[in-house]
């Protein structure tokens, strides 16, 4: 018995030494940006021109703040989300991707049309046209989850 | 013992901002008010009142330990506002975060909101992160899933009854001035549902391997996207069935042709058996609907004026169980920065120029319409307000009893606030809505808005 715990123990060990020797010596990305930014969507690549984030290996005009970028950020998020995390604290994104919500995100934020919120008051309408042309854009939020208004109707 | 789990989860991170040497709190009250006359309805009389909640606890101890919790309460002064009673709340996420100084590392423990590679989860678990030598970066989560209050009163239907554990986990490689691929694996739950001591015909398991990919081998080019494939174990294909165990093709390329031109094209297919596997709304996402869904997509962004950008796009989408559309539109927002203005506005098109019927007995209404919508955005000083105007205008609605007859939708907000001290802004809201299933609704919302602590994101 006390063989084999010594073998587990050992070999945790020595996996932990190896995990610790393959770690990335490399500073982390900075955890708040340095500089206050101007107000409205910032466009990265205006200060470090072709610069590249040296922890991702990608340029920093990927992460300008496009209305392409702002409607499909979901690469940038999964892949690296510690570029976000020096600007946007995690409750801006709970704004939207709230799993179980209080409202609509369009009425919470109903003072800042900027912002792209899905779902207007009037979304009830139109969801039953959304639901035909493309369900699966419904599925990440409402076919997992955050379906109990769903199961009122659709049961 | 699942119901409290939030509760014990907030009661013990909230004792640990005793700790905290930096702490920023942001609070928002929302009271919202408004008749509701929607047809085979009651009328009722709505007046909810919504506490958000969000705490971030800093340097606990340590520069490299944090606490944030972020969460919210609803009551309802008059009518019931919402399903699930007339009080409720939610812990939206709830952790305790150590960040390393080297190799981007962290771990987070908690009530977790994950983003890695395919998973895009909330989870009462454990996450961590690292990058590696030689551009390798690693990931991995897991956890028990958090699952809403929903569905079925049968024991077995609940998909708490599958989804008992989630656990994910993805590989990167970063290629030095090129980019990035990744592989990751979720596994959700760990019982099939023909495994369960009664064998049940609904699976809401899940099992998933994906592939993503970032190039941006210079600044004027920019290409990623992912592929999903469904790995579950699923009961054999009926005859003539046709399936495919790639759940997603999800793919865009954008060039800067020049400094203020810019192209994107996307590219999405989605197969409904693979991708709909492991919901937990059958009757909505029917995994054996036929067939799959794919889109092609192109948008311009051209700023010919440093204050004006205009953005031209056009996407076509394919579904074999109800045909095809098109929508196409113009989007275009203006910022004079010094007069502390941003006015926007778009138009768009949706054509359903193909659509099928889908049997005898189920008329196939008309998907096309128009949508107009214009905004602006004030803000001086300690005062702010903003105008949104959209307008809906659904053709063929007069045949359409799903839309109760009715072609036309239009909804107007309006919205002025003050700060009345460093950390305290007021503001109200007026929204009138005429729309199909609302007929015509007023309403007013109160918010007051809270901060405490300015040490927060974005530069100090």
């Amino acid at each position: 018995m006390f063989k084999k715990f010594a073998l587990i123990a050992a070999g945790l060990g020595l996996g932990l030494l190896t995990a610790c020797a393959l770690v990335s010596p490399e500073a982390s990305f900075a955890r708040t940006h340095p500089q206050e930014l101007s107000t409205g969507r910032p466009t990265c690549s205006e200060c470090h021109g072709t610069e590249r984030v040296k922890s991702t290996q990608k340029t920093f005009a990927s992460l300008d703040h496009t209305t392409t970028f702002v409607k499909d950020h979901k690469v940038q998020a999964t892949q690296d989300g510690a570029t976000c995390a020096s600007c946007h604290a995690q409750s801006f994104c709970s704004d939207c991707h709230g799993g179980k919500t209080a409202m609509l995100p369009s009425a919470k934020l109903g003072n800042r049309p900027d912002r792209i919120s899905p779902h207007r008051t009037g979304y009830l309408t139109l969801h039953r046209i959304d639901g035909k042309v493309d369900p699966t854009g419904c599925f990440k939020c409402h076919g997992r989850a955050n379906n109990e208004k769903c199961t009122a109707c659709h049961k | 013992m699942r119901q409290h789990t939030p509760v014990a989860l907030l009661a013990a991170l909230v004792s640990a901002t005793a700790f905290a040497q930096d702490i920023n709190v942001y609070s928002t009250t929302l009271a919202q008010s408004w008749k509701q006359d929607t047809p085979n309805f009651d009328k009722a009389t709505l007046l909810p009142v919504t506490e958000f909640l969000g705490i971030d606890a800093t340097k606990l101890g340590t520069d490299a330990l944090s606490l944030h919790l972020y969460g919210w309460g609803r009551t309802d002064l008059k009518d019931q506002s919402s399903i699930g009673g007339k009080n409720s709340g939610d812990l939206t996420y709830g952790y305790l975060q150590y960040s390393f100084d080297r190799a981007n590392a962290e771990i987070k423990a908690g009530r977790i909101v994950v983003n890695q590679g395919i998973g895009n989860e909330m989870v009462d678990g454990v996450s961590m992160r690292t990058d590696l030598r030689g551009g390798f970066t690693i990931s991995a989560f897991g956890g028990q899933p958090v699952i809403f209050k929903n569905l079925s009163s049968l024991p077995q239907l609940q998909p708490a009854y599958q989804r008992d554990f989630i656990v994910g986990t993805r590989l990167g490689w970063r290629m030095a001035k090129l980019g990035e691929i990744g592989v990751s694996y979720l596994q959700d739950g760990t019982t099939a549902a023909k495994d369960l001591p009664i064998p049940e015909p609904v699976d809401y398991t899940r099992r998933q391997v994906g592939a993503d990919i970032t190039l941006a081998p210079a600044a004027f080019l920019d290409f990623s996207g992912r592929t999903v494939f469904d790995v579950a174990k699923h009961p054999d294909a009926l005859p003539g069935q046709d399936r495919s165990n790639i759940a997603e093709h999800d793919y865009k390329a954008t060039g800067k042709i020049l400094d203020n031109l810019s192209v994107t094209g996307t590219y999405l297919q989605r197969n409904f058996y693979a991708y709909y596997a492991g919901t937990t709304l059958p009757s909505l996402f029917n995994q054996n609907e036929k067939g799959k869904f794919s889109s092609n997509g192109l948008s311009v962004s051209w700023s010919p004026l440093s204050i004006l950008n205009l953005v031209a796009d056009v996407r076509t989408t394919k579904r074999e169980t109800y045909g095809n559309t098109t929508r196409a539109g113009l989007d275009g927002r203006l910022t004079f920065a010094a007069q502390h203005l941003v006015l926007g506005g778009g138009y768009h098109k949706v054509n359903a120029f193909k659509v099928q019927l889908v049997d005898s007995l189920t008329p196939a209404y008309s998907v096309s319409h128009s949508e107009i919508r214009g905004w602006a955005m004030y803000e001086k000083g300690n005062f702010s307000a903003s105008l949104d105007a959209i307008r809906l205008h659904y053709g063929g609605a007069y045949g359409d009893p799903n839309l109760n007859h009715k072609a036309i939708e239009s909804e107007i907000v309006g919205s002025a606030g003050y700060q009345i001290a460093k950390n305290f802004k007021l503001s109200g809201d007026l929204s009138f809505a005429d729309t199909p299933l609302y007929k015509k609704q007023v309403m007013g919302l109160l918010r007051a808005d809270f901060r405490f602590g300015f040490a927060g994101k974005g530069g100090k």
